[in-house]
C-alpha cells in the first residue's frame, strides 16, 4: 500500500514542486532509461559498451528532425519510432561486434559513440551540426507539452511503463539468458542459449530504451547540439550502472539519480565536483563492486526477509564474458 | 522488493528537500534593498576551464569586489553566482534553470560557450530574463540580450575588406576548426568575398583537439597564399604556427582571428610567433599604459595578487563595469525592464578599454571593430587603428593608445 | 608532399605509440587495462613544469626529477589501486583506472589550473631538409626514443628471466605462482616501467601538444594505435602507433573534411571486424 501511496505522491509532486526541480526528475527518468539499456548490455550480458552516448544522440535528433519535417505527429507515435530506428542502428551494431571480445567491444563501441557524434556534426544539411538544432514541442492530440511540468506527464507514464517491461524482461528465460551469457558465453552455448542471436538482441533492445530515452531528452532539453552526446557523457552512463549496480533495473535507476543527483548537488563546488566523482568511481569499484543494489541486496538478506525468487535484485559481478581470472 | 523502493523514495526525497532550498523574498527578482544577485552558468572544468576561471573568478568577481568596497551601486551590492557545466549544454540548462528559478538571479551574466549558451536562450527568454554579456562570438539577438565582443561574422567582413581593400591581397586562403567558431568565420569570408567576385583561394578544416595538422598545413601551402587566416584556439593556433614555420613559408601572411589573437597563442608558440597578424579586440592587458587598463591590474593584484593578466579576465571585469553602469544608470527603482532601458541609453561610453559602447534599442552590440597586431619580441604592437565596417566601407578610428 | 605528410604523421605517430607502449605493457603483464595511462603522463609533466618554471630549477634534473616520480607514480597506482581488487575481474580495474583518470585532472587542475604552458624540449628545434622533405629535429627525437623503448622492451620480455616471469604471471597468475614466481613484485614491476614509459612520453609529448589537464586525452588514440597494431604486443603498438598517425595525416589529403575525421574510427572498427587481434597480435585460447 505504501507504494501506491508513494507513486500517487510522486505523480502529484509537479503541483508543489518548483520547474527547476521538475525539470530535473524528468532528466532523472531520462537517464534512468539509458542507464536500464546500458545495463541490459553491460550488466546482463557483460558486453562494455563505452558509445551509448550515440545511441541517446541518434534517438533524439532522429525525434527533433521527425518531429520538425512531420509535424503533425503526435509524440506518443515519433518516440516509439525513434526507439524503433535506435534499436534496428543497435542490432547493426551488435552483429560485427560477436565476434569480439571484451575490451575490443569497448573500444568498437568508443569508435561507434565517436563515429556518431561526428556525423551529426558534418551532416550539418540534416542535423544543423554544431549550430544546434532547437526541437519541436512534444504534442498530443492538440495538447502541448510546453513545460517542464506538462512534460512530466509525458515522461513519467513513460518511463514507468518501460521500467515494468524491463522487469519482464530480465525476469523470463530472455532476461536468464543475458545472465547464463555473462557468466560464460562457452557454458551458456552448451546450455543451448543462442548467443549470436541473444547477445544481438540485447544490443538492439538497449538501444531502443536508450533511443527512447533520447527523444524524451530532446524534449526536456529543448536545444540539442553534439557537445551533449561526447564521450564523457557516455562515461556518465558507465559510471551510472557502476554505481547503481550492474545486472539490476534497480540499480539502474539508483544509479541514474544518485549520478544526475550529485552532480547538480555539487555544481556550486566546480573544483571539486570531479574530484568525487573520480574517487566515488575508484571506492565503489573497490569496495562496492556490485553498487548500491548490491548492497541493497546483501542488506535485505542479512536482515533475513526471504527473497521471493524474483530476478529483479539478484547481482551477479561484472565481468567481461570471456573467463576471468581470479588469483 | 517494497523495501528497495522504499528506501529509492527516501533518497529521492532527499535530493529533492536539499535541492529545492529557495531564497528569501525579494521585490523585483533577484534585487533587494542591499543586494543584486547575477549569476551564470560556465565552464570551470573541461576544455574552456581556464577561460571560465578567469571569466568569473579574476574578471566580474574582481571588478564586484572593488565596486561593492565603494558601495555598490546606487547602495546596492553587486552578487555573482556560478555553476559548472563543463561546456555540456544538457548542465547548461539545468544550471540557468536553477539560477533563475532556485536562486532566483536578477540577471544572466557571462555565461561561456556557443553550444550551452543557445540551448539556453530560448527558456531564458520564456522566462524574461535578461542575457547580459555572454562569453562567445555568434550572432545572437534578443530584447532581453545583450552581446559583447565583435561577433564572427562582422569580424571577417571587416578583415576580409581590409585584406582585399587595404592590403590589396588576392590570395586569402583559412584554415578553421571544425565547429561552429570556425564555420561561422568560413561561411562569411566565402559570402564576403563572393560580394567581392572573388573567393576563399584555399580552406583546410582541423578538428577540435587535434594534434597534428601537418597535412591542412602542407595543401595549404601549395596553394601560395597572400594570408592564411588562423581561426583555431591557442594550441593547435601555435602548432599551427610551427607547422609553417617548419614548411619554410615566407610569403603567406598569417592572421589569427579574434579569439585567437592571445598572448597564450604567443607563449606557446615559444618564439615562432614573431611576424604573425592578428585581429585585436583588446588592448594589452599586461602592457597597455591606458588609465583604465592600468586599474585594471592593480584591482587584479590586489584582490588575486601574483595573478597574471589575461584578456578573459579582462573581459570579465569590464562587462562587470559595463552592467554596473547599466544598472546605476537604472537607478533606485531597478527592475528588469529598467535595467533594458538603461543600457539602451548608453551612448558613447567612453571606457579606456575598447572603442565607446553605444547601445539602442535595435542595438545591443557593445563592440563592432577591432584594431590589427603584429607580434614583435612576443608582444601584439598595433599597426593600425580601430577599423569597422560603416555602409559596407572600411572605416577608421585613432587607437588612443 | 606526400612524403612530407607521411613523414609528420610517423612522428604524430610515435606520440601515440609512446601512450600504446604503455597500455601494451601492462595488459602484456597483467592482462589490465590502464586508463590512466595518458594521465599519469600529465602529472609526471606537471611535476617536471613545477621544479623547472615554478621553482626554478635547473631543466635536466626537473625532468629527471620527474621520471623519478613517475616510477613512483606507478608503483603508487599498483599498490593503491590495483593490489586491492587484484581478484576482481578486469572490468572493475578498467573502472578503477578510468577514476584515477578523472582524480588526476581535477587534482591537476586544483593544483595547476587548467591552463596550457609550453615545454621546453631536450631536442634543439631546427628543421633538417632532406630532399623535397622537411623535418623537425624534435620529430626525430620522438621517433628515436620511441623505436628505441620499443627493442629494449621487446627483448626484455624475450630474453630476460625477469620478462620471461612477467609473461607467465599474465598468462596464468596461479600457474605462475605454482613456479615460484612472486606475482605481486612481478605487478609492481609492470606498474613502475609503465610508468616510466609515462613520464618519458611526457617529457617528449609536451614540447609538441603542449603541457595542460587535457593531455592525457591522447591516451585514447594510443588505445586505437594498440588494437590497430595488436593489442598486447610491443612490437605492435608502435607499428599501430605510426600507421594511425600516417592514417590521420592521409585521410585530410585526400578526403574532403565531411568524412575526414572518421576515417581513423572506420579502419578502426574494420580491423576490429576483420581480424580483432590487430596486425601482429595473437590469438588467446580461452580455457573454460
Amino acid at each position: 500500500m505504501l507504494l501506491v501511496g508513494a507513486g500517487v505522491l510522486f505523480f502529484l509532486s509537479p503541483l508543489v514542486l518548483g520547474r527547476y526541480m521538475v525539470f530535473i526528475l524528468n532528466l532523472f527518468a531520462v537517464y534512468a532509461l539509458v542507464s536500464i539499456g546500458l545495463n541490459l548490455v553491460m550488466g546482463y550480458t557483460g558486453q562494455i559498451s563505452a558509445g551509448h552516448a550515440g545511441f541517446l544522440a541518434i534517438g533524439a535528433y532522429f525525434t527533433a528532425i521527425v518531429g520538425t519535417k512531420m509535424g503533425w505527429m503526435p509524440a506518443l507515435l515519433i518516440l516509439p519510432l525513434a526507439g524503433l530506428f535506435t534499436g534496428l542502428i543497435g542490432f547493426l551494431l551488435g552483429i560485427p561486434i560477436l565476434r569480439l571480445k571484451g575490451f575490443y567491444i569497448a573500444m568498437a563501441t568508443l569508435a561507434f559513440g565517436v563515429v556518431v557524434g561526428e556525423i551529426i556534426l558534418q551532416w550539418s544539411g540534416l542535423t544543423h551540426g554544431d549550430d544546434g538544432f532547437h526541437v519541436p514541442r512534444a504534442a498530443l492530440a492538440g495538447f502541448v507539452f510546453n513545460s517542464d511540468k506538462r512534460l512530466f506527464y509525458l515522461v513519467q507514464p513513460i518511463t514507468l511503463g518501460m521500467v515494468l517491461v524491463a522487469r519482464n524482461i530480465v525476469r523470463r528465460r530472455v532476461g536468464r539468458a543475458f545472465i547464463a551469457i555473462r557468466q560464460s558465453e562457452i557454458a551458456s552455448q552448451t546450455m543451448g542459449i543462442h548467443l549470436a542471436k541473444y547477445k544481438t538482441s540485447a544490443f538492439a533492445v538497449s538501444a531502443f530504451y536508450t533511443g527512447i530515452a533520447g527523444g524524451l531528452f530532446a524534449f526536456v532539453i529543448t536545444h540539442i547540439s553534439p557537445d551533449s552526446f561526447n564521450l564523457g557523457v557516455s562515461i556518465d552512463f558507465i559510471a551510472m550502472i557502476v554505481i547503481g549496480g550492474m545486472g539490476s533495473i534497480l540499480g539502474s535507476i539508483i544509479g541514474a539519480v544518485i549520478l544526475t543527483g550529485l552532480q547538480q548537488l555539487l555544481t556550486g563546488l566546480p573544483e571539486v565536483q570531479m574530484l568525487i566523482f573520480g574517487v566515488a568511481l575508484i571506492l565503489f569499484m573497490i569496495f562496492m563492486p556490485r553498487g548500491i543494489s548490491g548492497m541493497l541486496f546483501d542488506l535485505r538478506e542479512k536482515l533475513g526477509k526471504s527473497g521471493n525468487g524474483e530476478g529483479k535484485g539478484k547481482e551477479v559481478n561484472g565481468t567481461f564474458p570471456d573467463g576471468m581470472k581470479r588469483g | 522488493m517494497s523495501a528497495n523502493i522504499k528506501i529509492v523514495l527516501i533518497i529521492l526525497s532527499i535530493a529533492l528537500i536539499t535541492l529545492s532550498g529557495g531564497g528569501p523574498a525579494r521585490a523585483e527578482v533577484g534585487v533587494t534593498d542591499k543586494s543584486i544577485l547575477t549569476g551564470c552558468s560556465n565552464s570551470f572544468s573541461g576544455p574552456l576551464a581556464f577561460t571560465g576561471m578567469e571569466l568569473v573568478k579574476y574578471g566580474i568577481e574582481i571588478y564586484f569586489n572593488e565596486i561593492n568596497e565603494r558601495g555598490g551601486v546606487n547602495g546596492r551590492k553587486l552578487i555573482h553566482k556560478s555553476y559548472d557545466d563543463g561546456y555540456d549544454p544538457t548542465k547548461a540548462v539545468a544550471n540557468t534553470k536553477r539560477l533563475v528559478e532556485e536562486d532566483k538571479v536578477f540577471s544572466i551574466l557571462s555565461p561561456q560557450g556557443t553550444s550551452p549558451i543557445f540551448a539556453t536562450v530560448d527558456y531564458l527568454e520564456q522566462q524574461k530574463v535578461p542575457l547580459i554579456f555572454p562569453f562567445q562570438g555568434s550572432p545572437l539577438s534578443g530584447k532581453l540580450i545583450f552581446t559583447t565582443f565583435t561577433t564572427y561574422p562582422r569580424e571577417t567582413e571587416i578583415v576580409v575588406h581590409w585584406f582585399v581593400k587595404t592590403k590589396g591581397w588576392k590570395k586569402i586562403g583559412m584554415i578553421y576548426q571544425d565547429d561552429k567558431y570556425g564555420l561561422t568565420y568560413r561561411e562569411t569570408a566565402v559570402e564576403t568575398l563572393k560580394g567581392m567576385g572573388m573567393e576563399l583561394a584555399a580552406q583546410e578544416s582541423v578538428k577540435r583537439g587535434a594534434i597534428d595538422m601537418s597535412a591542412q598545413m602542407a595543401k595549404l601551402g601549395q596553394a601560395d597564399l597572400d594570408v592564411l587566416m588562423v581561426i583555431l584556439v591557442p594550441g593547435p593556433g601555435a602548432m599551427a604556427i610551427k607547422e609553417s614555420k617548419k614548411l619554410g613559408w615566407t610569403k603567406t601572411k598569417l592572421v589569427s582571428a579574434g579569439p585567437l589573437t592571445d598572448e597564450k597563442f604567443i607563449i606557446l608558440s615559444g618564439g615562432e610567433g614573431e611576424g604573425v597578424w592578428g585581429f585585436s579586440l583588446w588592448p594589452d592587458p599586461v602592457h597597455s599604459k591606458k588609465p583604465a587598463m592600468v586599474e585594471y591590474r592593480k584591482n587584479l593584484e590586489k584582490y588575486a595578487p601574483g595573478h597574471v593578466p589575461n584578456r578573459y579576465s579582462l573581459f570579465g571585469y569590464f562587462y562587470g563595469r559595463l552592467f554596473a553602469e547599466g544598472v546605476k544608470r537604472a537607478g533606485k527603482d531597478l527592475t528588469r525592464d529598467q535595467l533594458i532601458k538603461a543600457l539602451e541609453g548608453i551612448k558613447n561610453w567612453e571606457n579606456g578599454i575598447i572603442s565607446p559602447v553605444t547601445f539602442s534599442p535595435t542595438d545591443h552590440e557593445a563592440q563592432k571593430d577591432g584594431f590589427m597586431v603584429e607580434v614583435r619580441e612576443n608582444v601584439f604592437k598595433p599597426i593600425s587603428g580601430w577599423i569597422s565596417l560603416e555602409g559596407g566601407k572600411l572605416a577608421e578610428r585613432p587607437l588612443g593608445e | 608532399m606526400l612524403l612530407q605528410v607521411i613523414l609528420s604523421g610517423m612522428a604524430t605517430g610515435c606520440i601515440y605509440s609512446l601512450m600504446a607502449l604503455g597500455l601494451a605493457l601492462i595488459y602484456k603483464s597483467t592482462e589490465h587495462v590502464n586508463f590512466a595511462q595518458g594521465d599519469m603522463s600529465m602529472i609526471s609533466g606537471f611535476i617536471a613544469f613545477t621544479f623547472f618554471q615554478l621553482l626554478r630549477f635547473p631543466l635536466v634534473p626537473s625532468l629527471l626529477i620527474a621520471l623519478l616520480f613517475s616510477v613512483g607514480l606507478g608503483l603508487l597506482m599498483e599498490r593503491l589501486l590495483v593490489r586491492p581488487a587484484i581478484t576482481a575481474p578486469h572490468f572493475n580495474i578498467f573502472i578503477i583506472t578510468l577514476g584515477a583518470s578523472i582524480v588526476m585532472q581535477s587534482l591537476a587542475g586544483l593544483l595547476w589550473s587548467y591552463d596550457q604552458f609550453p615545454f621546453p624540449t631536450l631536442f634543439p628545434n631546427r628543421t633538417i631538409s632532406m630532399g623535397t622533405v622537411r623535418v623537425n629535429t624534435v620529430n626525430l627525437g620522438i621517433m628515436g626514443v620511441t623505436a628505441l623503448l620499443m627493442l629494449f622492451l621487446y627483448l626484455f620480455f624475450k630474453y630476460t628471466k625477469v620478462g620471461t616471469a612477467m609473461r607467465a604471471v599474465s598468462q596464468s597468475q596461479n600457474a605462475a605462482l605454482l613456479m615460484g614466481i612472486n606475482v605481486k613484485r612481478s605487478f609492481a614491476l609492470t606498474w613502475a616501467i609503465s610508468g616510466l614509459i609515462s613520464g618519458t612520453a611526457a617529457l617528449l609529448i609536451a614540447p609538441v601538444i603542449f603541457l595542460s589537464t587535457r593531455m592525457g586525452l591522447v591516451v585514447i588514440n594510443g588505445f586505437a594505435a594498440a588494437i590497430l597494431g595488436g593489442w598486447g604486443s610491443i612490437p605492435g603498438a608502435v607499428f599501430g602507433g605510426i600507421g594511425l598517425g600516417i592514417l590521420e595525416n592521409v585521410a585530410p589529403y585526400y578526403f574532403p573534411s565531411q568524412i575526414r575525421n572518421i576515417i581513423p574510427f572506420a579502419v578502426l572498427v574494420i580491423v576490429l571486424v576483420i581480424k580483432p587481434t590487430g596486425m601482429m597480435g595473437e590469438e588467446r585460447r580461452k580455457r573454460v
